[in-house]
């Protein structure tokens, strides 16, 4: 009679000789809808989005250093002024704003945007959560963060490790990544890192131009590296138009940008004509076509 | 009092000679451990989201060893039937259900005290910064809450009768409590007229305990509540507890215990 | 002398849980009391209520009606349980400590000096002879074993009253002669021992009185040589013709 143990160890041969005859068929098996075939995705399915929306709001409140609208705080106004794109505001700024990514979060344009936001927010000044209601409502607060405020001086770092997560869970979510990039090349002089996680966007989002104008720009501002940022945004602004084609209805914000950073990069390697090639493009979408025509005009006369 | 004393050091004895708290505390300085390992963007200053996991676990560690401990104490004894030779002898109800209390809030107290040490190591290496008197109101505060927690499960595990039922009813309310006690007043002004009073009313007489729940203040570093305020809270708890407790002693004080 | 312990009209019902089983009577009337420095015996078959009426007089059963009373203390206030040791039917004792820890704790709940506590423990755990053990998990005991402990529980006060339900059982015949011989001490001593036993043979040597119980009902109540007397035969024989099981001659 073999001992227990024996047909334990038995046993166990037999589960791992399953497994390693199982595992391949099943890799190509699941290999075609599951791409990124990540141990997350495979726990948690499609319900990942949901995590991941969580995620950016969690950054979002850690910006606010924890002062944030939770679900039951005036939800349709949570719902506009911090996650959704504030695209109708943004466009009408001026071209310092073109720097910015395409912007769907407040956390990346807080600096410029912030009064505008918080102000459809704060009807007062108590912000969302509004002038006490009973006594243990004004001592709660004592209790939890409830100032509004944001992080600076490197403090935006905190924020990062949710996107991180965030881009884990949805890797398909563009504006994770370019957010993230946003602050670790601005504000965190982090360029390599910034780089390498759009390049890890890219990997999952290749047909994005938020991601090539992202990683454009790197080129052009921190790395003066003329020539591959021409490459990048050129790519940016033909993904653009491919989409625009399809009827993807591709984000307008974003070809601006692009166009317009073009317009600059050809001008400030001498480009003239292809300048105002870009500025034309940029031109036919703009908001404000008279102020593109002076920009034309000016380096016309040039 | 010496008699509760008495039966909250065999309460001690218990937790300590069991294994459970010390698998939590490993698997939450282990996670936290690991989760502080990930070198996001090279970046090792970056420390908030490693405060939020840490307290996290600290928190569910915590719940679990409290409603876990204090939802045994009393059915154990009637199950193993030492409370027979122990009821035998001149000591009260009340004080047994005092000690079991003052034993399961000791040593959650102990547990909290080892799980901050943990906690301000861990922040403290990576801020450099140590604001003891923060943590020390976060640790005072969830230590109340506690109390407030096994005072509930404990007279919850005088109205059940099965341990787990009563510890998962217990978790489930104090969760809920936790989540959105702050916000019934709001529900309450989204409902229509019998609605809105029976929320109302929920809304003042449920203990709310998530005013004991600080990590927000101690993740983002603001400042310390004021002194009053805490004290206040403090006071708060400790009452909501004295409530169960004598709840509890009114439901056990004449149970047949057979 | 004076009655330590009084039971008066003591009826218990216990309410059965199923429904449409109704009600079980486990104790019936009954009318009971002990005076100081007497060995009682309370016999009776299995399910007679015997442990019933002892849960009763510690307070862990509420009488359904009537009354029980230790030292003229009803046995609700705690304080009746000052001078009490008691041995319960079935226990298990903490496992997670050890004999010593145990009857420390015990010792505090009596209040019994610090000065005293430590020379107590060990002369109740000489007594049942678990010195050699005393360092060792209460998990680690045989069923003997944990008996003894029962009974070191039960001295560590040193009581007035025992209240001992079935003190002999799961112990070896050495065991159970040393349980006679410090029932045998404990009345030298003037104290009041009140215990239950299937053990008919011991009960003989050691009660002075006896009393028997049948569903619930007491039958006989009285001195052991005056039953053998009156019955021309010895107790085990009284308690099968009482219980209504006839013996073949
Ligand atoms: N908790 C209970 N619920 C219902 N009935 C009970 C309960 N405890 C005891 N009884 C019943 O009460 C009666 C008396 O039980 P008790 O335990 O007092 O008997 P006993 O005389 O101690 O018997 P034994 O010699 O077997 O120990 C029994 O019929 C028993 O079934
Ligand atoms: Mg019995």
């Amino acid at each position: 009679m073999a001992s227990p143990r024996f047909i334990l160890a038995f046993l166990f041969t037999i589960c791992l000789s399953c497994v390693s005859y199982l595992e391949p068929w099943y890799q190509k098996w699941s290999g075609a809808e599951n791409r990124s075939g990540d141990f997350l995705s495979v726990l948690i399915g499609d319900s990942r989005r949901l995590f991941s929306n969580q995620m950016v709001a969690k950054a979002d409140a850690y910006f606010h250093s924890g002062y944030y609208p939770t679900i039951f705080d005036a939800p349709k106004e949570k719902e506009e002024s911090h996650l959704s794109g504030d695209n109708d505001a943004e466009a009408g700024h001026d071209e310092d704003h073109d720097e910015q990514p395409g912007s769907t979060n407040h956390v990346e344009h807080a600096e410029h945007q912030h009064s505008a936001t918080c102000g459809h927010n704060q009807k007062s000044e108590d912000g969302f959560l509004g002038p006490p209601k009973d006594w243990i409502d004004r001592f709660g607060r004592k209790f939890f963060p409830s100032q509004h405020s944001h992080l600076e001086s490197g403090g935006e770092r905190e924020i990062l490790p949710w996107l991180r997560l965030s881009a884990e869970l949805d890797p398909q979510r563009i504006d994770t990544y370019t957010v993230a990039a946003y602050w670790l090349r601005k504000r965190l002089g982090k360029i390599d890192e910034a780089e390498q996680f759009l390049r890890d966007g890219l990997r999952a989002n290749p047909d994005s131009y938020e991601l090539y104008f992202q990683l454009g720009q790197i080129f052009a501002e921190n790395r003066n590296n003329l020539v591959r940022a021409r490459n990048l945004l050129e790519i940016a602004l033909r993904k653009w138009q491919e989409q625009e084609k399809a009827g993807l209805k591709p984000n307008e914000l974003s070809y601006q940008q692009i166009t317009g950073n073009l317009a600059k990069l050809e001008e400030k390697s001498g480009n003239v004509a292809q300048a105002i090639f870009y500025l034309k493009l940029l031109q036919e979408k703009s908001p404000v076509p008279q102020t593109i025509q002076q920009q034309i005009d000016d380096l016309q006369k040039k | 009092m010496n008699n509760a004393l008495a039966v909250s050091g065999i309460v001690l004895k218990e937790l300590y000679r069991r294994k459970d708290f010390y698998v939590l505390f490993i698997l939450t300085a282990l996670i936290t451990l690991v989760m502080g390992s990930f070198k996001l963007f090279n970046d090792d200053k970056i420390v908030r989201y490693l405060k939020e996991i840490c307290l996290l676990l600290i928190w569910v560690s915590s719940m679990v060893i409290a409603i876990t401990t204090a939802a045994r104490q009393l059915p154990a004894e009637k199950e193993n039937r030492t409370i027979f030779p122990l009821l035998a002898k001149p000591i009260t109800r009340g004080q047994l259900v005092l000690g079991k209390f003052l034993g399961c809030w000791f040593s959650s107290g102990l547990a909290l005290l080892l799980f901050y040490v943990f906690f301000g190591v861990i922040s403290g290496t990576r801020e450099h910064q140590w604001p003891v008197l923060n943590y020390l109101q976060a640790l005072s505060l969830h230590w109340i809450f506690l109390g407030v927690v096994i005072a509930l499960v404990l007279l919850g595990s005088v109205v059940f009768t099965a341990v787990s039922s009563n510890a998962t009813i217990s978790f489930i309310v104090i969760v809920g409590i936790l989540f959105v006690a702050r916000h019934l007043n709001k529900i309450a002004l989204q409902l229509a007229e019998p609605g809105r009073s029976i929320v109302y009313t929920i809304y003042f007489a449920v203990p709310h305990l998530e005013l004991f729940d600080v990590r927000q203040l101690i993740i983002h570093n603001l400042p310390l509540i004021p002194w009053n305020m805490w004290l206040i809270a403090c006071v708060y708890g400790i009452a909501y507890s004295l409530f169960f407790l004598l709840a509890t002693w009114m439901v056990f004080r004449r149970k047949s215990l057979n | 002398m004076s009655a330590i312990l009084e039971i008066k009209n003591l009826r218990v019902e216990y309410r059965s849980r199923e429904a449409g089983q109704g009600i079980k009577l486990a104790v019936n009337d009954l009318n009971l009391k002990v005076q100081a420095g007497e060995v009682f015996g309370f016999l009776g078959p299995n399910g007679a209520g015997k442990t019933t009426t002892m849960n009763v007089l510690l307070g862990f059963v509420n009488p359904t009606s009537g009354s029980a009373s230790i030292f003229g203390v009803d046995v609700r206030e705690p304080i009746a349980r000052q001078r009490i040791g008691y041995l319960p039917e079935l226990t298990y004792y903490y496992k997670f400590l050890n004999t010593e820890e145990l009857l420390r704790f015990y010792a505090k709940i009596f209040r019994i000096p610090r000065a005293e506590r430590e020379s107590r423990i060990d002369a109740a755990l000489k007594l049942v002879e678990l010195e050699h053990a005393r360092k060792r998990l209460i998990r680690t005991y045989s069923k003997g074993m944990q008996q003894r402990v029962g009974l070191a529980q039960a001295l560590i006060n040193n009581p007035d009253l025992l209240i001992l339900d079935e003190p002999t059982s799961g112990l070896d015949p050495i065991g159970r002669m040393k349980v006679r011989e410090i029932i045998q001490r404990l009345k030298n001593d003037g104290k009041t021992v009140f215990f239950s036993s299937h053990e008919l043979g011991e009960v003989e040597t050691v009660c002075d009185r006896v009393a028997i119980l049948n569903q619930g009902q007491l039958k006989v109540e009285g001195r052991v040589n005056d039953l053998v007397d009156q019955y021309k035969c010895d107790l085990e024989q009284i308690f099968l013709k009482i219980i209504g099981y006839e013996v073949a001659a």
